[in-house]
């Protein structure tokens, strides 16, 4: 049963901090509100017995992606609201796209028989073990390849921003 | 498998020439590599086979379409070499960021599983995002490839939503499994939901109306060099991919989808040839003529599964050819004139009738007139959707091709009828061995379609 | 109706869950004018998407979804990474990085 409540309350958590992050008027909020977003997803995980993603997650995106992107907008002093904060025809189309996307994905999947899923009996999987054995396996094709997707957005990354002389 | 491995390698190797200070060594590496490259891929013709758990599968079709991807790059590197001369500094980076963007291309060329295409799709994307941008002291160059970078992942998202309700459904990436899935008796609606998305995703990669937005703008911003290696690499690589996906699933597509692919086919072909109408520029020109052609592609799309791959393979390579072609005069036009509006154009006729004529020839073959590969190619493709039944859609691309013939002739009107304005065009050796080389192989192949078309 | 125990619903919570946080990205995307927050929306819809993925693994038995999260952060750290270099060289050249700034192209 405790299990249900913190379900309900990663949730909540989950989207109300999401919400703050399209909506909050200052960027370092939107960062900071973005960070809690991903814990929670992280918390999910976890309740989800996949705690080697849990914390790979936790690293890559609130330790690295956020901390690169809290450094973007500390070096280019970004820390002020852009443009008027009206709501506009074009904020309202926004809402109304984004509204209407979830409840066509909702009415579109929610007839789905889950016929295959079973309660999760807590299988052996999502430990390291599991994905190390898969990665090395199934997965080594991919998983060396993304080393040439890394080489070229290192230079490309250098190559952007690095200063120089005109 | 070989030649994936010896791309990369050829990309790390061009690299480890910039550390050795062998500068003026990375040109002709990385044109005698991809020749290379090409020959071992042609090697695998005939020689079938999954790797790697069937990660990736090399099929005739693949090595085809490996063959013209490499190819591609290889006329784009020659240009390069030229384009890039007085940046000479940078040549590595630019050099091997394309050869990683070959890479991706030939992962989603080979794909047998959803995991490979999307990093395939990936590598490709990321790395064409930093060249359209890499002019870095332009700010209209700079906003090119953040644009593309901003809608280019925006469109992942959703292709990974797709896969994402794609594997709810089955349980599995492997391409094999879906298929089976598919052909089965109940369809989830996860599954088709997300098969939806995954096909949002790949309108979007080969710029199909309505999910056109970027590609003028982004093809205007960017570098010359790149806009023609963008509107050729990723076109073919896209629709070869998109072939391959729609044809995995046997008639499940057709069946649920190809409203979706004829309503996209007419979108791109009305708004492609109508908005070109206006353009002033010769990149956005291009850019519209890019759309429309994608639009004739997606008419060979509409039932895939009963539609021959050479069709798509025949009017890829008459279309990239034309294309480098045209982008290889274009470019000289540009430097020497500055200005890259098609009335830097004018007068050409005058000034180089040589160079006049062969891009007078390389627009008509994208109008597809005869004898080129133009014509071939939209004939092969109309013929083959009548038989199976689509008339409306031929004739919305046999109108919106007359309307073609208009614009394109408009560049060939600046340069016969308008006055001159500049002195001669001097144009690289490089360049203008591209051009002869799309020029006789567009004429080869516009007069002898059985070259390509009888391949598979 | 307990939504970790019961075996239907429980995926289709998550299903529901990771829908609606991806359309808040999609929102987000559409709605803010802010370069970096419009980047931030789309790691929202990333997460969404690993989301759904864990859930649909963990409710399977079937480890793939989770090795393919991994690739997806394997992606997303890389495209991180060369759009903000993008951003900043933006930021350099036109001092903003509001996307009513990029008009040097018509959209």
């Amino acid at each position: 049963m405790e299990s249900t409540i913190v379900f309900y309350l990663l949730s909540a958590l989950s989207v109300i901090s999401a919400l703050f992050v399209v909506f909050s008027r200052s960027p370092i909020y939107s960062v900071l509100s973005l960070i809690v977003c991903f814990f929670t997803i992280a918390g999910h995980y976890i309740m989800l017995n996949a705690q080697f993603l849990a914390i790979i997650h936790i690293i890559v995106y609130a330790g690295a992606i956020m901390v690169l992107m809290l450094f973007t907008v500390m070096l280019l002093n970004l820390n002020k609201e852009l443009g008027t904060h009206k709501f506009n025809l074009t904020k309202l189309m926004a809402v109304i796209t984004g509204g209407l996307m979830f409840l066509v994905i909702i009415a579109s999947v929610k007839s789905s028989s889950l016929a295959n899923y079973q309660a999760p009996a807590y299988l052996n999987i999502g430990n390291a073990e599991d994905i190390g054995m898969k990665l090395f396996t199934d997965y080594l094709l991919p998983f060396e390849i993304s080393s040439v997707l890394f080489v070229s957005a290192m230079i490309s990354a250098v190559l952007l921003a690095k200063k120089e002389v005109k | 498998m070989n030649t994936l491995i010896y791309t990369s390698v050829l990309g790390f190797g061009l690299m480890v020439l910039e550390v050795l200070k062998l500068r003026k060594w990375i040109s002709p590496a990385i044109i005698l590599g991809l020749s290379l490259i090409f020959g071992i891929n042609i090697h695998d013709w005939n020689q079938p086979g999954s790797y790697m758990g069937n990660m990736l599968e090399i099929s005739n079709f693949t090595v085809a379409f490996n063959a013209l991807a490499i190819f591609i790059t290889l006329l784009i590197a020659m240009l390069a070499s030229e384009y890039y001369s007085d940046e000479e500094h940078h040549i590595s980076d630019y050099m091997a960021i394309m050869t990683f963007v070959l890479c991706g291309a030939q992962m989603m060329l080979g794909y047998a599983n959803l995991v490979l295409f999307f990093i395939g799709i990936e590598t490709l994307s990321i790395s064409l995002y930093a060249l359209s941008g890499s002019k870095r002291f332009d700010a209209k160059s700079n906003e090119a490839g953040f644009k593309y970078f901003l809608m280019g992942s925006f469109a992942s998202g959703f292709l990974l939503f797709g896969i994402a309700l794609m594997y709810g459904a089955t349980q599995s990436f492997d391409l094999n499994k879906l298929a089976e899935y598919a052909m089965g008796t109940s369809v989830s609606p996860l599954f088709l939901t997300g098969l939806l998305l995954v096909l949002f995703a790949l309108f979007f990669k080969v710029s199909a109306a309505p999910f056109h937005f970027w590609a003028p703008d982004v093809y205007e911003g960017a570098p010359s060099i790149i806009t023609a290696f963008m509107s050729t690499l990723v076109k073919v690589v896209g629709f070869a991919a998109f072939y391959k996906f729609l044809h995995v699933f046997g008639y499940l597509i057709p069946v649920k989808f190809d409203w979706l692919i004829t309503l996209v086919a007419i979108l791109s072909l009305v708004t492609g040839n109508l908005s070109a109408l206006a353009q002033e520029n010769f990149k956005r020109l291009m850019a519209y003529s890019g759309i429309s052609h994608a639009g004739y592609l997606l008419i060979g799309l509409v039932g895939a599964a009963a539609f021959p791959s050479s069709a798509i393979l025949y009017y890829g390579l008459g279309y990239s050819l034309s294309t480098i072609g045209a982008f290889a005069i274009a470019m000289a036009v540009f430097k020497s004139t500055g200005s890259e509006s098609i009335s830097a154009f004018n007068g050409l006729g005058k000034k180089n009738p040589v160079l006049a004529a062969c891009l007078t020839a390389t627009m008509l073959g994208l109008a597809g007139i005869p004898p080129f590969a133009g014509f071939f190619g939209k004939f092969y493709i109309f013929s083959e959707a009548i038989q199976n039944g689509h008339f409306y859609l031929v004739l919305v691309g046999i109108l919106s091709s007359m309307i073609g013939i208009y614009y394109y002739m408009k560049v060939v009107i600046a340069m016969y009828a308008k006055p001159a304005n500049e002195t001669k065009i001097e144009i690289s050796l490089t360049n203008q061995l591209v051009m002869w080389l799309c020029l006789v192989l567009v004429l080869l192949i516009g007069i002898m379609p059985s070259l390509v078309t009888g391949l598979f | 109706m307990n939504p970790i125990t019961n075996p239907e619903s429980t995926t289709n919570w998550y299903l529901f869950l990771s829908c609606l946080l991806f359309s808040i990205g999609v929102m987000g995307v559409l709605f803010r004018k802010n370069a970096l927050i419009i980047l931030m929306c789309i790691e929202l819809m990333l997460n969404a998407v690993n989301l759904l993925l864990v859930s649909f693994s963990a409710y399977s038995g079937n480890t793939d979804g989770q090795t393919f999260v991994f690739f997806i952060m394997v992606v997303a750290a890389a495209e991180v990474a060369v759009g903000l270099a993008l951003m900043v060289s933006i930021y350099r050249n036109i001092g903003s990085i509001d996307i009513q700034s990029l008009n040097k192209l018509k959209w």
